[in-house]
């Protein structure tokens, strides 16, 4: 039999009313269910780190293929940078377990199931490729044959690169926490969120490495990105409404929009569309990490908080 | 010489060969990944917890505490009524709730109910069973649902979560390194990470018991038999009857919790009777498994990747071609 509240038993559910008025005192009724994973300060920034490295590989390996004369250059300085912005990660990574010293225990088995699963492999896979990218990228030029194993490389890791990117929102999204669970565009929205960080990054790079060019490529490319980046961003606040009005009072929800949504968004996208001079561009690549980080410190936060 | 014969550290040990530093990090690097042959299946097993008889003795806490060894957590005074073991957690497997339901307006300044007085030598049976109630004690023990679709299972990154030969949910305490995507996938609490070896855990259905053929501590120590373990079907069976049977004496109230699959969960080895709603007993009125939304929540997130990365290659194309 269906009961009204969905459970499928055997028999009938007693009616909502009859509990009610009746209770005196601690209820169980009132608490949460379930428990929050100690999952905290941690894990935001290991959501960064993943965002900034895979996006940085992907934004890097797509540009050097697109147009290899502008970005080729840049590129190669990009796969070393997301080598080391990889191995901060996979440090928040493994301090994050319970038992670090057993952080290998994660590849005895592959379970597509598990995004967690899922996300190791393509962090192990993804790394490899990186390495070879980043190390031939670091050798001097002239070497023809090492250049076409690097541009393999490359075209290898973008697979394993997007996967790693998009695995992080829905192993949020695949729990039974508050907030989390009904987040079903985190998923979304981190992987966009992935690529602006990859396209800021490549953007300052050629900034500082003075290709003019390539910056000024990145500058309209970044921009589209960041208006883009609206829709998952709304779509997801959408379905954190219930949740986020119950938890934070309205001021705060001004505090953390004016952050995220005005500080990593607008204002860099204000700076990038009208101001020209090269500290405004870095000021604005700072706003977005900014942002993201904000962004990712409330998710992380949610289960928290609603407890 | 008899002395020296209780002091094993100074025999020659013939079992396990020395080990050294070396050998012992292999060990550790590679023991995880050897599988030895899986077991015979067996016939599924399960709790049947009627909450009905419960009395709140909370022998099943303790049985579990005492045959699983597991530390004690201190004493607190929750002030929720005589709970004060308040959740399970890497050392609580069973966790005895305590429901107070009386009247809203029922206050000291009313006046106490008389008790009812004592005829001749003691009180007569008729006074006992006809007192007038004002309210009543819902009381439940506690533990691990051993879901037959598990979501901490289906999150378990590393195996280290199985269902075993009779099918009871497990997590392999050697195996396990803490990640906590089992307490994040678990719609019911069960599952806590422990503050000292930093590994999860929760109920084991007392799978060493039952591998020697013995029933689990908690329903072998249950007074009233509120706690019914077995094989599942015979479980189910049980429970039907008893449900009829209690709504035959009136009870109207009384079903079945988690005995048969819904559209978004499955069915719970660890099934209950009830009298009020489940969020009473602080359990979900509708359990969901969070895996239903996986792959949706898949597609949202590489289309929206692909998009940003049509996009970015447009951008590109035309402006550094």
């Amino acid at each position: 039999m269906q009961t009204d509240s969905g459970l499928q038993t055997s028999l009938t559910l007693p009616s909502p009313s009859q509990g009610e008025g009746r209770v005196r005192g601690s209820s169980y009724a009132t608490g949460p269910v379930t428990k929050a994973p100690a999952w905290h300060g941690l894990v935001a920034w290991d959501m960064l780190f993943n965002g900034m490295t895979t996006g940085l590989f992907l934004v890097a390996a797509i540009s050097e293929l697109v147009a290899p004369d502008v970005f080729t250059s840049v590129a190669k300085a990009a796969y070393p940078v997301a080598l080391a912005l990889l191995l901060v990660d996979l440090l928040y990574l493994v301090l994050d377990l319970g038992d670090p010293l057993r952080f290998h225990h994660m590849l005895r088995v592959f379970k597509p199931s598990s995004p967690m699963s899922l996300g190791t492999w393509c962090l192990t896979i993804y790394s490899l490729p990186l390495t070879v990218a980043a190390a031939i990228s670091l050798l001097p030029a002239g070497w023809i044959t090492l250049e076409s194993v690097r541009r393999l490389a490359v075209v290898i890791g973008l697979l394993p690169a997007l996967g790693s990117a998009v695995y992080k929102g829905v192993l949020l999204s695949t729990s039974s926490q508050l907030g989390w669970k009904d987040a079903r565009w985190l998923g979304g929205y981190l992987t966009n969120s992935a690529l602006i960080l990859g396209c800021a990054e490549m953007f300052v790079l050629s900034v500082l490495m003075g290709h003019v060019r390539a910056a000024a490529i990145l500058r309209p490319a970044l921009g589209l990105l960041l208006v883009l980046n609206l829709i998952p961003l709304c779509l997801l606040l959408a379905d954190l409404r219930t949740t986020l009005l119950r938890i934070y009072t309205h001021w705060e929800l001004y505090g953390v929009g004016a952050l995220s949504l005005g500080g990593g968004m607008l204002i860099p996208l204000c700076l990038l569309l009208v101001v020209d001079s090269s500290l405004f561009m870095l000021g604005a690549v700072m706003c977005i990490l900014l942002g993201s980080l904000v962004i990712r410190f409330v998710i992380v936060k949610l289960p928290h908080a609603s407890a | 010489m008899a002395s020296r014969e209780m002091e094993l550290s100074g025999l020659p040990q013939t079992g396990d060969p020395p080990r050294g530093p070396l050998s012992a990090i292999l060990g550790r690097l590679i023991d995880p990944f050897r599988r030895g042959a899986p077991p015979e299946p067996r016939p599924p097993t399960g709790f049947f917890t009627d909450t009905t008889v419960c009395i709140g003795c909370k022998a099943c806490e303790v049985a579990c505490k005492a045959w699983n060894e597991l530390a004690a957590d201190g004493f607190h005074w929750s002030g929720n009524s005589y709970d004060n073991t308040e959740t399970l957690s890497a050392t609580s497997w069973r966790h005895v709730k305590f429901i107070e339901q009386f009247p809203a307006d029922h206050s000291p300044s009313q006046p106490v109910p008389e008790a009812p007085k004592p005829s001749g030598t003691g009180f007569s049976l008729d006074v006992l069973l006809n007192e007038t109630k004002e309210g009543r004690w819902l009381m439940m023990s506690d533990v691990c649902k051993h879901c037959v679709t598990a979501p901490c299972q289906q999150a378990c990154p590393t195996g280290a979560i199985i269902h075993t030969e009779f099918e009871n949910v497990f997590i392999q305490p050697d195996i396990c390194n803490g990640c906590s995507s089992c307490i994040a996938a678990c719609p019911f609490g069960v599952i806590t990470r422990s503050n000292v070896d930093g590994h999860s855990h929760k109920c084991t259905l007392c799978y060493d018991r039952q591998r020697d053929g013995l029933v689990p501590a908690c329903a072998k120590a249950c007074p009233t038999q509120s706690i019914q373990f077995g094989p599942i079907d015979e479980l189910r069976e049980r429970a039907h009857s008893r449900v009829e049977e209690l709504h035959s004496r009136g009870v109207t109230d009384a079903y079945l919790y988690g005995d048969t699959p819904s559209k978004s969960y499955s069915e719970l080895n660890s099934f209950y009777l009830l009298v009020d709603r489940p969020s009473v007993y602080g359990l979900p009125n509708n359990p969901f498994n969070p895996w239903l939304h996986m792959k949706g929540d898949y597609v949202r997130a590489i289309v929206s990747g692909l998009t940003a990365i049509a996009a970015l290659v447009t951008v590109l194309f035309l402006l550094g071609s």
